[in-house]
């Protein structure tokens, strides 16, 4: 049973780093920012080229965003892609619909069995752009995704729900699925297909032009209002763990 | 609900709340307890969540009442459903809000970003529906009220028109521990950097009492099973202690762990969002923290 996949990336600044407000309070500064691939979508990108290894098909991995992400599709390549392709168009931005729109008329130009995404952006946390998606082209979907089986001409897949439960369900084809973190371990790229991704083409699809039902606009960025209220214990660590033993004896958590 | 009793109250409106599902009465008359008009719809063919069985039922209810707002939870199962109604109507979508109000015919969201660093206040105009998904307790829950009242919806389902279908629940089959049975839980996350160092971990909690739990991260990289996962897409726990080692506390691990008596973080980042919901913050190498404590409490 090939299957023809389509598998959604998106490059975001990465989550680890310090961010400022920009001047104009409606973005964030972006000079000093490093990018990587969001990580759910990682595991988005092995559970496409593991079922293509197990079924045969093609995976095209699919990105909208600067050029500066095709570093990440040639990575996606050099991971088991066969093909890339980029919607050319600036970072994501605020609005999920925005991106959800383009991204599926772009999908609706690719042949496909499925489409995967991964389950939330670390950036944005919207967790809806793969919904949106299935709901726009009229495919069933199925979120959080932590297991894929062919099965039956279609697929088996488990979701997970909060607490470790698990929902099995049977998702006919064509579909699209959000995958979890942890669904696959994600493969590092041989040496030999990173040199041979660096030569290969990327595709460019334009951007369809859109008129969505409703106007979007970011009013305001700021820090989170700090609520915290901790107590801040810094110093030289044989300081801090007096401190820390103090406490733990002082609340009954160990004997004096 | 309280949300959308604020909007309703602040634009003049009214606030439904819709129960879906089969045998679901019961759920309904709580409900109404708190004063709003419940609109229940039961149908077999909603007896286990499916994304088009809710979806076509959600749907007739937005044809049925025209809401100028569908708030949903933002779970599993809501940021399954809510989008892909967004998508299928063409409707504005805002998801994972923190807060909400309306400005004359703006609705005002308010959204965290980028590990909880940044705060966004979006605004969104439609003559349509906004759906909105809202972060579950991010605004107090309203307690009881008069004036609820219990309404059957009329909607029928398609059910060939519901194209997945549900086989059945798993459970974790791992025999472990009962993690949020315990009082005292030390969990680790990415900052003690390698799988050895959980032995530290272990040993400072027996020092203490406690069990081992972990963030979402090393479960991931099976370095502890998942019955050990401390988080909202693993246990909920209270204890009475939760000594959290070099976990950043992402919005998804704060979630399952809040509501601990007492939170004790140790983190090298003094940003890190895990030291706004501590009681006491320790800037420091958990790897070189632990065993300086262990020392000081067998002096």
């Amino acid at each position: 049973m090939a299957l023809n996949v389509v598998v959604c990336l998106k490059q975001i600044p990465n989550p680890d780093l310090q961010f400022a407000i920009a001047s104009d309070g409606k973005d964030i500064r972006r000079d000093a920012l490093n990018y990587k691939i969001n990580g759910a979508d990682e595991y988005a990108l092995e559970e496409a080229v593991r079922l293509k290894e197990k079924h045969g098909g093609r995976v095209v991995a699919l990105t909208a965003g600067p050029k500066r992400t095709e570093q990440m599709l040639r990575e996606a390549l050099a991971k088991g892609a066969d093909e890339a392709v980029r919607v050319p168009m600036d970072d994501a931005g605020y609005d999920v619909g925005t991106v959800a729109r383009i991204l599926a008329a772009a999908i609706r130009t690719i042949p496909h069995d499925l489409v995967l995404t991964g389950v939330q952006s670390d950036d944005q946390g919207n967790s809806a752009t793969g919904g949106l998606i299935a709901g726009i082209l009229g495919m069933p979907h199925a979120s959080v995704v932590t297991r894929v089986e062919a099965k039956d001409g279609g697929l088996e897949v488990a979701t997970e729900l909060e607490g470790g439960l698990q929902r099995v369900y049977a998702v006919p084809l064509p579909a699209l699925l959000t995958i979890q973190f942890g669904a696959n371990t994600p493969r590092y790229a041989p040496l030999p297909a990173i040199m041979k991704a660096a030569r290969q083409p990327i595709r460019e699809i334009a951007p369809t032009p859109l008129s969505p039902p409703y106007t979007f606009a970011v009013r305001a960025l700021s820090p989170p209002v700090a609520k915290g209220h901790a107590e801040m214990v810094t110093g030289p660590i044989e300081e801090q763990a007096k401190r820390l033993a103090q406490l733990l004896r002082d609340k009954g958590f160990v004997r004096r | 609900m309280a949300a959308g009793r604020a909007l309703a109250a602040q634009s003049g409106g009214a606030t439904r709340v819709a129960v879906l599902g089969r045998g679901v009465r019961a759920l309904a008359d709580a409900l109404a307890k708190l004063g709003v008009e419940v609109l229940v719809a039961e149908d077999a063919a909603l007896a286990e969540y499916t994304g088009d069985g809710y979806a076509q039922a959600v749907q007739g209810l937005l044809e049925s009442t025209k809401p100028r707002l569908l708030l949903v939870a933002h779970t599993a199962q809501g940021y399954d459903l809510a989008p892909a109604i967004a998508g299928a109507q063409d409707l504005p979508l805002v998801t994972n809000a923190v807060g909400l109000r309306l400005d004359d015919d703006r609705l005002i969201v308010t959204r965290r970003l980028l590990n909880e660093k940044v705060q966004a206040e979006v605004e969104i105009t439609s003559d349509r529906t906004i759906v909105v998904t809202l972060r579950p307790g991010s605004v107090k829950a309203g307690g009881p009220a008069e004036g609820g009242t219990v309404t059957p919806a009329s909607i029928a389902v398609d059910a060939t028109r519901v194209r997945i279908r549900f086989e059945r629940i798993e459970r974790p089959t791992v025999q472990d521990i009962d993690l949020a049975a315990a009082d005292i839980i030390v969990s680790a996350g990415r900052g003690i950097q390698k799988k050895e160092n959980l032995s530290l971990v272990e040993e400072f909690a027996k020092a203490v009492g406690g069990v081992v739990g972990a963030s979402r991260p090393l479960t991931d990289m099976d370095w502890l099973p998942k019955t050990r996962q401390v988080g909202q897409s693993g246990k909920t726990v209270r204890p009475k202690l939760y000594v959290a080692c070099g976990i950043s506390g992402a919005m998804q691990h704060v979630a399952g762990m809040k509501d601990a008596g007492l939170i004790i973080a140790i983190n090298t980042d003094p940003t890190a969002p895990i030291f706004e919901i501590a009681h006491v913050g320790f800037i420091a190498d958990v790897l070189k923290l632990l065993p300086a404590t262990l020392k000081e409490l067998r002096a």
